[in-house]
């Protein structure tokens, strides 16, 4: 928790508008932070938060359909190395969410279909996260690690198997709280373009 | 000890042997110094580890004028609570119900997070339902749900008919779904003839039960009683005996002795045996060893690693009657049970000496204040220290040690302020006496420049307040001014010198209302290890200074002032002394 709320807004915006492929559907508030040189594509129905970062500097990004990025996460977060990997993509699958403050690094990194990554949680780059995963705040995943489905990652990463089969009751509640946000959001995918 | 220096701990008394021999006792000065100069306290030895606390740790004793640390307080519960529902306990309860929670407060097995209730059967898309579904029930199975690391007490087999009272659908139900009986039913069940004729034609067919704890401690316990109550009744050839009307089998035994001896005396033998007899049933309360680990092999080859519960959560597990024989029990995480919360308390903390209460909570579970609660920062003086660094450099510099948290410089003369806040409405006199040389491997000199002085008593507050206001006017009145006036007189009597920042043996650095400044002189040791010694231990190049504090002071039993101590009642003043060690921490010495 940093007390003090710095803007994070780039120091100079400097032309480089990243290609994009937005579906007619999504909903991308108008602070939501898009930069770099490689396409970004946003799935069906997803939301974008204000303060959102995408950074397509390293490669491309691509979220799923119903993904929910939240304030101030960042996907696509320039890694020490961006400068020699040449395609360093991000992939979110569907009913994924990323938490206020989470990163997920570029360099090949995939997020499975409905995982939750938690407040201030950090996937390292080639990261490969399966399917309805939860990483619980703070969790780090080392890059290039391959997390298997239905893990739980929590307390300092100490690791076990979701059994509770709720994968399609969260894939409705998510689809419900993506109505809620698309009233509460008022989406401007126009400024991007 | 490793704090953010500097710091200053105290020593409480009921650590010191001294003190314990003769407690308060009013020594002459001259007596208590001369003890002391034999005896100085050393911070580094292993034992004041546990004696030394912070200002704020320490609580005080009225009635024994005394420093009462954790340590040495008696505790007294208060209440029981549950944590998680704030819901008060009694103690009457607790005798028959654990120190548990027995509402429906759970802790996650596998990550100790709060489990909440919640439905299994997936509630209806409410978009598919006809507009009226505001009366769907929300129903089905109920299960224990973590919201953190996802846990289900599905995961266990362990589901729930209502929503409520968690606690004692929990205790009839195994690990798997399967109930159990409760020791209560279970009598019942057995004194009911027509069940109990079921039960046995069930295990004579050949299916053993297996026996929770709990099961075959009861039966146990039946079993032997009922031996010791008739030691006969069991044993067949006995009871064919008893036919001829001989009322006590012990009496007849010994008929049987005198007359009888060769096939009679086996007959004897055997029934003495019987008299008591082992358990030899289920019923009775055998159970038989299940060595059998095949299963738990298998499981373990199947889940792996992960399967396994880990020690903390084994440890975290509320011993649990209704589980299964610890024979055959294997160490999974299909084992793990929901766990209560546990019961904490509130604590009321007594002197250990003349048994006065010296802090005592609010009875309320919700409540956060304390009814009594005697600190010790509120008799004794608070000793900050801040490192001083001369300006117009009265010929000795410190440069390090204006900068907090830096390294000290050996051999090099630091000096020290150190203000004393007194926060008693009498005047204090203050004497202080440290070793020339702190205790340990690299002795450090130290002077104290000013050991003797007196503090101001902390009066009203609204004094300084004018006082830093700069006008004093409105409020104060002819009296504080009037006061006010005599200790500026004072001051500057005292403080003539100190204007020009000298450093003077035996003054004062600065006064204020009710605080004193005066001027640690400090060298600290180089930290050379000589060739024959050992290498340098942990710690040991921080810069303690043990210090004896002695407060004296004049208590008052007429009491005009707010606030002022409560004494025994007598018009007389008398005079009182507090005298304890602390320990000045200033900061690690840079090791060359």
């Amino acid at each position: 928790m940093s007390s003090k709320r710095h803007s994070i807004l780039p120091p100079a915006p400097a032309g480089s508008k990243p290609p994009i492929h937005f579906s007619s559907s999504i909903t991308i508030a108008d602070s939501a932070l898009l930069t770099g040189t490689h396409p970004i594509a946003i799935h069906s129905e997803s939301v974008v938060h204000p303060r959102a970062r995408l950074d397509s500097l390293a490669g491309r990004i691509t979220v799923g359909r119903r993904c929910v990025v939240h304030e101030r996460a960042s996907l696509g977060a320039v890694v020490g190395t961006s400068g020699r990997i040449t395609e360093a993509a991000v992939t979110l699958g569907d009913y994924v969410i990323v938490e206020v403050g989470a990163a997920i690094e570029a360099g090949e990194t995939v997020i499975g279909e409905g995982t939750v990554v938690g407040v201030g949680a950090r996937v390292g780059a080639g990261a490969v996260v399966g399917k309805h995963c939860t990483l619980t705040p703070h969790t780090e995943i080392a890059a290039g690690e391959v997390v298997p489905d239905f893990t739980v990652v929590y307390s300092n990463g100490m690791r076990r198997t979701d059994k509770r089969g709720a994968a399609e009751l969260r894939n409705k509640g998510l689809a419900r709280q993506i109505d809620v946000l698309r009233r509460m959001i008022p989406s401007n995918p126009a400024k991007f373009a | 000890m490793a704090a953010p220096t500097p710091y200053t701990y105290i020593q409480c008394p009921c650590s010191d042997v001294s003190t314990l021999s003769h407690p308060s006792d009013p020594n002459s000065p001259t007596g208590t110094e001369a003890d002391e100069d034999d005896r100085t306290f050393d911070p580094r030895a292993p034992r004041s580890n546990y004696s030394l606390y912070p200002l704020e740790y320490l609580l005080y004793c009225e009635d024994c004028h005394q420093i009462r640390c954790p340590r040495c307080v008696a505790e007294e519960i208060v209440t029981y609570y549950c944590p998680n529902c704030l819901f008060e306990v009694p103690s009457s309860n607790l005798k028959s119900e654990g120190n548990r929670c027995t509402r429906s407060c759970f802790q996650c097995p596998v990550c100790i997070g709060p489990l909440a209730v919640t439905s299994v059967e997936t509630k209806p898309d409410p978009r598919l339902l006809a507009p009226d579904n505001i009366a769907a029930p929300h129903s089905g199975p109920y299960a224990l749900t973590c919201s953190y690391c996802h846990w289900s007490s599905t995961e266990v087999g362990i589901q729930f008919e209502k929503p409520n009272s968690i606690h004692a659908q929990l205790a009839k139900l195994r690990n798997g779904g399967t109930t159990r009986l409760t020791a209560k039913e279970r009598k019942e069940r057995r004194r009911d003839p027509a069940h109990r004729s079921a039960t046995t034609e069930g295990e004579e067919s050949g299916e053993q039960e297996d026996l929770d704890l709990e099961t075959q401690f009861a039966n146990l316990k039946a079993f032997y009683q009922n031996q010791l109550a008739d030691p006969n009744s069991a044993d067949s050839g006995l009871a064919a005996l008893g036919d001829l009307g001989f009322s006590s089998p012990t009496s007849l035994s010994r008929i049987m002795s005198i007359y009888t001896g060769g096939s009679l005396q086996d007959k004897k033998a055997k029934s003495r045996v019987g008299a008591m007899r082992e358990a030899l049933e289920p019923d009775e309360g055998l159970q038989v060893a299940n060595l059998d680990e095949s299963a738990a092999i298998e499981q373990l080859q199947s889940e792996g690693h992960d399967g396994t519960a880990c020690t903390a959560q084994r440890v975290d597990q509320p011993p649990h009657l209704g589980e299964e024989h610890l024979h055959g029990r294997g160490r999974f995480t299909s084992e793990l049970r929901p766990i209560p919360y546990l019961l904490r308390t509130k604590r009321s903390k007594r002197c250990p000496i003349c048994r006065h209460i010296i802090s005592k909570p609010e009875a309320k579970v919700q409540t956060t204040r304390f009814r009594i609660r005697l600190v010790a920062g509120s008799y004794i003086p608070s000793i900050a220290i801040r490192p001083l660094s001369l300006s117009n450099g009265g010929g000795s510099a410190s440069g390090a040690a204006a900068v907090p948290g830096a390294l000290l410089d050996p051999l090099r003369p630091t000096h020290y302020l150190l203000t004393f806040k007194n926060p008693i409405f009498e005047t204090i006199k203050v004497t202080l006496g440290a070793p020339s040389k702190t205790p340990g491997r690299f002795a450090s000199k130290v002077t104290v420049l000013c050991p003797d002085f007196e503090i101001d008593a902390n009066t009203d507050v609204w004094d300084e307040a004018l006082k830093e206001g700069g006008g004093g006017g409105g409020g104060g009145g002819e009296r504080d001014r009037e006061r006010e006036r005599r200790r500026r007189k004072r001051e500057e009597g005292s403080q003539s010198n100190n204007n020009h920042n000298q450093l003077e043996v035996g003054k004062i650095w600065e006064r204020g209302r009710n605080w004193v400044s005066i001027v640690v002189e400090v060298v600290p040791a180089s930290l050379r290890v000589e060739a024959g010694d050992g290498p340098l231990r942990e710690d040991e190049d921080v810069l303690e200074i043990p210090m004896f504090v002695r407060v004296e002071w004049e208590g008052e039993a007429g009491g005009d002032e707010v606030g002022s101590v409560p004494t025994r009642d007598r018009d007389t003043r008398e005079k009182r002394e507090l005298a304890y060690w602390c320990v000045l921490g200033l900061g690690r010495i840079r090791q060359s």
